[in-house]
């Protein structure tokens, strides 16, 4: 039986929503929180205030996944080269958290994957250190350089990048039918196995809604951006800029038989969704683990304490964190 | 739930600039606003700012002293004005509310002198200039979910 395709893909969403994923979530964040404390002490007035970056700060999280990172900017006069920098932050990293996670240096951040907990949950936290461009500016342009740790070929030759980590969280910012189609595809991505970069998917996504006038219901949507994607990924010259740094093109991060095959995997899935709709349940589950909560579900509005006749008064004293 | 909140954006600019200036501290106040007569759609009109509170960049306590007068004063208008819920600032954060925030929403909720069960909670990430993003979550039944 067909399937409605626009209610079905807001269920999808409502599922895969963060605040039902709270608990694992707050384990991130409580040792996010810890990391960036334990390099402000360390580093104090080298560093400017560390920020977090990845997809949680740019909203288009699901919750079968994170991606936090945290960003280190040091002043211009730290370090006299990049190198140094990270390196140094490496060796603080594997000192303080060597004993309860593995620190390895990847391409420009250095991972954290601690040991998996007694609930079986394996957290890993990326620190990306970079040196501000021009002394005493990070404050006014964002601009860090980042090192470029040399085994990894596609940069190789290269051993910095420039990018403006701001800009990179502000571009998705108050675009929510974006935000909406971003999040099915990294639903797709993640209960698919597929290894594509998230900051590859969103700046796609937003492509396709800047070049294709893109409209209509949310399945309309979804549709329409991953035909966007299946004609236009192979295309020559076809690029992704980097908002961060419009020199670096994203798209450039894909050999070109992963573009085939990425522009093959859509057009497979758009054809097998038109021919039945219930495909759409194959690439686009709902989240298994969702547990459906009565008082969430239904369709209540704001609640007022029965016998309340006057005004509320607050607590006393309250701290928030 | 089936709700929803609108923030008239003066307001919304008057909260913003109150949490620059306290940067790189967290920082916070009252919401006051009103319901819809169907209980579907909360309306913020107003901020109180806390005249005691303490703060560092990861914490922001505030005290409820001395607002009793203004809050009897809002209630008396038409139509009447009461307190709805609390923002705060996180300087260089995300807009995710942290355990102390649940646990303070908790608190707010269970508090006999507070009428309403869904007390609204605003987050906003900010920097030493501007606003980043913010964000309302609702609480209902010792949980904060997001309005999307
Ligand atoms: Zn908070």
């Amino acid at each position: 039986m067909a399937i409605n395709k626009k209610e079905y893909l807001q269920e999808v969403l409502e599922t895969h929503k963060m605040s039902h994923v709270n608990s694992l979530l707050d384990k991130y964040r409580d040792k996010r929180k810890s990391i960036k404390e334990a390099l402000e002490e360390h580093y104090t007035d080298k560093i400017y205030s560390p920020l977090n970056s990845g997809s949680y700060a740019k909203h288009t999280a699901i919750n079968t996944k994170f991606d936090l990172d945290v960003v280190v900017p040091f002043k211009k006069k730290s370090f006299s080269t990049l190198e140094e920098m990270f390196d140094d932050v490496f060796d603080f990293l594997n000192e303080t958290y060597g004993t309860e996670a593995t620190v390895r240096k990847q391409k420009v951040s250095i991972g954290i994957i601690f040991y998996s907990d007694n609930d079986g949950d394996e957290i890993s936290i990326d620190i990306v250190p970079g040196r501000e461009l021009n002394e005493d500016q990070y404050n006014e342009d964002n601009k860090l350089n980042l090192y470029v740790h040399s085994q990894y070929g596609l940069l190789a030759g290269k051993t910095h990048l420039l990018t403006n980590i701001k800009a990179q969280i502000e571009h998705i910012k108050s675009r929510d039918n974006e935000r909406k189609i971003i999040r099915l595809l990294k639903i797709w991505k993640s209960s698919n196995n597929e290894d594509y970069k998230s900051f590859l998917m969103e700046l796609i996504t937003i492509k396709a809604f800047d070049k294709d006038s893109i409209s209509g219901d949310l399945c309309e949507m979804l549709e329409s951006t991953m035909e966007y994607i299946r004609d236009n990924i192979t295309k020559d010259g076809f690029t992704l800029s980097d908002p961060g740094n419009s020199g670096n093109n994203v798209a450039d991060t894909l050999e070109s038989w992963q573009k085939e095959n990425l522009s093959s995997k859509m057009k497979n899935m758009l054809d097998r969704i038109e021919d039945n709709s219930d495909n759409l349940k194959i690439y686009f589950p709902i989240n298994p683990d969702f547990k459906e909560n009565e008082d969430t579900k239904s369709s209540e509005g704001y609640g007022v304490k029965t016998g309340a006749s006057t005004f509320s008064i607050p607590t006393q004293n309250q701290r928030f964190g | 739930m089936d709700v929803e909140v609108q923030i008239p954006k003066g307001l919304l600019n008057k909260i913003v600039d109150a949490g620059i200036k306290m940067y790189p501290k967290e920082y916070g106040g009252f919401l006051i606003g009103f319901y819809s007569e169907d209980f579907k759609t909360l309306h913020i009109t107003e901020t109180i700012l806390p005249s005691e509170y303490r703060n560092s960049k990861y914490s922001f306590e505030r005290s409820a002293k001395g607002i009793k007068g203004e809050l009897k004063r809002l209630y008396s208008l038409n139509p009447k004005q009461h307190y709805v819920g609390e923002w705060h600032t996180h300087p260089d954060n995300s807009t995710q509310f942290s355990i102390t925030d649940l646990n303070a929403m908790i608190e707010i909720a269970e508090c006999k002198t507070v009428g309403i069960n869904n007390p609204t909670l605003m987050i906003l990430s900010i920097n030493k200039s501007r606003l980043n993003d913010f964000e309302f979550y609702v609480y209902n039944d010792k949980k904060l979910l997001r309005y999307e």
